[in-house]
């Protein structure tokens, strides 16, 4: 009985969907707003950015995306607060994180993959304004490679410091690009380097260094996380009896 | 020679769709974790790497990009099953089997009755 009404369910929502998107004939250019057809128009044509959701996301609505990552700071803040006191209970109870250690096969294939995982991040934020992805994926790609090492060895851990200071000075090259728009004469988060070629890895003004900054100070804040919340997960009672 | 390396392109892409599919059904149909993973790694390593070779085929400027993504996912998929297997494994979940062969759990107890061996020597050097 479940079972069916969950099938008519599903029923229901792809007939739907299909009427729905039927009327749209397939690969057309259906992007009727005023203001969607400027941001395609204009994102090759001004800003020699191929990628028009980079250019949306940090010329267009540079602003947003500060806030954006305003927000992202005081979540992880906040997070780290919390968690900041059992960390310190639990550091006294079990300095090793698990009682088990990764097998071999992770150990080891962890010192060939991580370094790929990060070259991946490094290249996703780089190349932001050129192919799909940007700041926020490359920064994430770049933890999950941390993630990895944090699983695999449960001596690593992270040093905290560096992180931080990772953090602010990421943090601060966004805000003073921004800034410095201001002092060339134009206004704040205005694209003020030369545009260059489209298509070109030197191009978009200051798309890809904003975007640089964006993808290192997520790298640093997931890093915090991930190292934070791994460090409180398992005290030592629990598991030592599992096995 | 371009309409033969498209014909190969397709040939791999549909081979790849149906090991993806196979893959798919196997997730819902199978009893439990370990048979899910094999059923979520094989098929859909095999089924991403046939996939993706056939796009390079398709289009050749991409075939290098292609092969260092192949590589990369024969790299990673079986090394992330393993790591799940062996966390489930770890974690109580017993496996869904007709008779009661378990030849992982004596390697664990034997590796930690090693372990324990070992350090008892320990401990008798620096006494000693």
């Amino acid at each position: 009985m479940k079972k069916l009404i969950a099938l008519i369910f599903v029923l229901y929502i792809g007939v739907e969907m299909f009427f729905v998107f039927y009327q749209i004939p397939f690969g057309m250019d259906r992007v009727q707003s005023k203001v969607g057809k400027f941001y395609l128009e204009h994102s090759p044509k001004d800003l020699k950015v191929a990628n028009a959701v980079t250019s949306i996301v940090v010329n267009f609505r540079g602003f947003d995306t500060l806030g954006e990552v305003t927000v992202l700071f005081i979540a992880t803040t906040a997070l780290g607060s919390i968690l900041f006191r059992s960390r310190k209970v639990h550091n006294r109870l079990n300095s090793k994180r698990t009682s088990v250690e990764a097998s071999m096969i992770v150990q080891v294939a962890g010192r060939f993959l991580v370094p790929l995982i990060v070259l991946l991040g490094a290249y996703v934020f780089i190349h932001g304004h050129l192919t799909p992805g940007g700041g926020f994926q490359g920064g994430v790609i770049i933890a999950t490679g941390v993630l990895f090492l944090l699983l695999a060895y449960r001596q690593f851990s992270v040093n905290h410091e560096p992180i931080t200071w990772i953090e602010s000075l990421a943090g601060a090259t966004f805000a003073g690009l921004g800034l410095t728009g201001i002092f060339v004469g134009k206004t704040f988060l205005e694209n003020f380097l030369g545009t260059g070629k489209l298509n070109d890895l030197l191009s978009g003004g200051i798309i890809p260094l904003i975007y640089i900054a964006v993808g290192f100070k997520v790298a640093a804040e997931l890093t915090g996380i991930l190292d934070t919340i791994l460090s409180i997960s398992v005290p030592v009672e629990e598991t030592e009896n599992q096995n | 020679m371009e309409q033969v390396l498209t014909y190969v392109g397709y040939i791999f892409v549909v081979i790849g769709a149906i090991f993806l599919f196979l893959g798919g059904l196997g997730i819902v149909r199978l009893p439990d974790i370990y048979c899910r993973l094999q059923a979520g790694t094989k098929a859909s390593t095999l089924g991403a790497m046939s996939l993706i070779l056939g796009v390079g085929f398709l289009q050749p400027q991409w075939m290098i990009k292609a092969l260092i993504i192949i590589v990369f996912i024969a790299l990673s998929n079986p090394l992330s099953s393993h790591a799940l297997a062996r966390g489930s494994y770890r974690h109580k979940i017993r496996p869904w089997t007709k008779e009661d062969i378990d030849a992982y759990a004596q390697y664990i107890k034997e590796q930690g009755e090693n372990e324990a061996a070992e350090e008892d020597k320990q401990q008798e050097k620096q006494e000693s």
